[in-house]
């Protein structure tokens, strides 16, 4: 009960947020340019369109979670309205996992409204709908799961804008982890040391790109075909590992700290 | 309860070895100076910060644990809400943390808006409300779940003479209805005003504690008296008795420091042909008691304690900050 009542209180404010609308505004906006973007590029318009429609949601859910997530704890503890929320018989796990739920409902509605907007311009225009589709979006999910509890985590420890630097930072620098470990391989020989490090890097930074099979869906939905459900679960299992992870290490730091 | 200011600067105690004996159903005033140490054994007792050492009790049981905190009502100085939230929003919203199921929120929240006056600002966010609304509602959110204690921290702070007034009628019908009330205040004349019992708290230690009647002497410290019918000049020989002695163009005032120097100035007015007008005695009052008290445990270190026994509050245990 308690952590629902954070959680709906923390969408109500994201709802009440003007930022979200602006987002949300620049996300539908770039799915309907798709289409124009498409007409100038080489190759199948129906493939550029459904590619940049889903990197806009990707992008667009990543700066939902990035900019209300990062500022979520420390407006909190900034502006004192936590005082009275843990003086109440509420844990502060409790009260960590309300706020990233209240994160995350905010983050799937916005996926949600962004997704219709998509399928529907494609069907309106006369693309492919398939599974694939509705596949890749689920994944994006998942990774927004994932940069919520990293926002969160930041949120907890540090200010909102060196939050918002380090939650971007992973963001983008999760989508490269698997150069990371050629670029480790690389240098093994000269520089092993080097090697090392990257490698604890690779092991400590989210595999976001994992999530990404944006390329995969959109080939499958030329071909007409899903996604192995095999990829889908282990993604969804990493995710939710992670996810775990950080949240239980945001609570280890949030558990002791003196308001 | 130490404070940690920095990576070099000086540690500072803020609590130390503090047991406070409130009764039930008791107004209790938590009194000290800035840097005393108030808030900080507040925030220790409502789960805002940890002790370094020692425990801390409420009603016999661990302050530490959530549940603890379904007895108390807290309202943090200068309390702070969702400026997105309507009055009946954020009393919902309390009241949910509170473990209220919804038809005994709408209830309860019906009957707070009815009680604080708040009742037109029903739907009006929180970026609307004055300072003395926010008060209001601070106390409201407080005590949604009726808990037998209520800590309130400065809730008077920053608030007009209305507010003050409001405040003050609030906190003695949470006493009227069995509630007992622990607050911490700097405006001692309010305090002395409702208080049952107070505590001073100096450098982070208890140098008083006790039933105010008890704390203050009572012994008169000064004596004033007016009396018309003497001359412009006065009377020297009242005067030279007098710590102040002053004509104001119409009344003879001499102030003297003791009651066998006003029985005499009385005589010598009423010997020069004078009418008495008034003669008012001045105690001492809380206010005169907190400075001297603070003032001679600065001196002389923590003792002077009045009337401890055992606590209702927060009895540390070990090496016992609360």
């Amino acid at each position: 009960m308690i952590v629902g009542a954070i959680a709906m209180n923390t969408f109500r404010e994201a709802v009440r947020d003007k930022i979200l609308y602006v987002l949300l505004a620049f996300g539908v906006l770039m799915i309907l340019v798709s289409r124009a973007i498409g007409w100038v590029s080489y190759g199948g318009s129906e493939k550029i369109m459904t590619d940049v429609g889903l990197t806009a949601i990707w992008i667009f859910s990543g700066m939902v979670s990035i900019f209300i997530g990062t500022g979520l704890i420390y407006k909190e503890i900034d502006k004192r309205t936590i005082y009275t929320i843990l003086a109440k018989p509420a844990q502060r796990w409790q009260f960590l996992a309300g706020k990233y739920l209240g994160l995350l409902i905010t983050t799937l509605v916005n996926l949600v409204f962004l997704s219709t907007a998509f399928l529907l311009y494609l069907w309106i225009c006369g693309a492919p709908v398939t599974i694939a589709l509705l596949q890749a979006l689920f994944l994006t999910f998942i990774e927004m799961m994932v940069v919520t509890a990293i926002a969160i985590f930041f949120s907890s420890a540090s200010t909102p804008i060196l939050s918002a630097i380090f939650t971007t930072i992973i963001f983008f620098t999760g989508q490269m982890t698997k150069w990371v470990v050629e670029l480790g391989a690389s240098v093994k020989q000269t520089a092993p040391w080097v090697e090392k490090i990257l490698y604890a890097c690779y092991l400590f930074l989210p595999n976001l790109h994992n999530f990404n099979i944006r390329q995969q869906a959109v080939l499958a939905t030329q071909e007409n075909v899903m996604i192995a459900s095999s990829e889908m679960f282990n993604c969804v299992m990493y995710g939710l590992a992670y996810t775990m992870a950080v949240l239980l290490a945001a609570h280890l730091i949030f558990r002791r700290r003196n308001f | 309860m130490v404070y940690h200011p920095g990576l070099f600067a000086r540690r500072k105690t803020a609590v130390h070895d503090l047991t406070l004996d409130v009764p039930q159903g008791a107004i209790y005033g938590f009194l000290g100076h800035n840097g005393a140490g108030k808030t900080s054994t507040i925030k220790i007792l409502v789960g805002l910060q940890f002790a370094t050492a020692g425990q801390a009790w409420i009603m016999n049981s661990d302050v530490r644990e959530s549940q603890t905190r379904r007895n108390l009502g807290f309202m943090p100085e200068n309390p702070y809400f969702y400026e997105y939230l309507t009055a009946e929003e954020t009393l919902d919203f309390f009241g949910r943390l509170s473990g209220m199921d919804r038809p005994a929120r709408r209830k309860r929240t019906d009957e707070l808006l009815a009680q604080f006056s708040l009742e037109s600002a029903r739907k009006v966010p929180m970026r609307d409300f004055s300072k003395g609304m926010r008060q209001r509602l601070g106390l409201a959110q407080a005590i949604i779940h009726k808990p037998p204690l209520v800590i309130l921290d400065e809730p008077m702070s920053g608030l007009d003479p209305l507010g003050r007034h409001d405040v003050r009628n609030i906190i003695l019908s949470l006493r009227d209805a069995g509630q007992t009330v622990f607050f911490s205040s700097h405006i001692l004349s309010d305090v002395e005003e409702i208080c049952d019992r107070v505590c001073v708290l100096n450098q982070g230690h208890k140098v008083a504690e006790g039933p105010i009647s008890s704390l203050l002497t009572g012994k008169v410290l000064e004596v004033k008296l007016s009396a018309s019918g003497i001359p412009v000049a006065g009377l020297p020989e009242a005067a030279k008795l007098a710590i102040r002695a002053w004509h104001d163009g119409v009344q003879y005032h001499v102030l003297v420091d003791s009651e066998e120097k006003a029985s005499q100035v009385k005589a010598q007015l009423e010997a020069a042909g004078g009418t008495l007008r008034a003669m008012q005695p001045h105690r001492e009052s809380l206010e005169e008691y907190f400075v001297r008290v603070t003032q001679n445990n600065a001196a002389t270190g923590p003792d002077a304690l009045h009337g401890a026994g055992d606590g209702f509050l927060a009895r540390p245990k070990a090496e016992g900050q609360s």
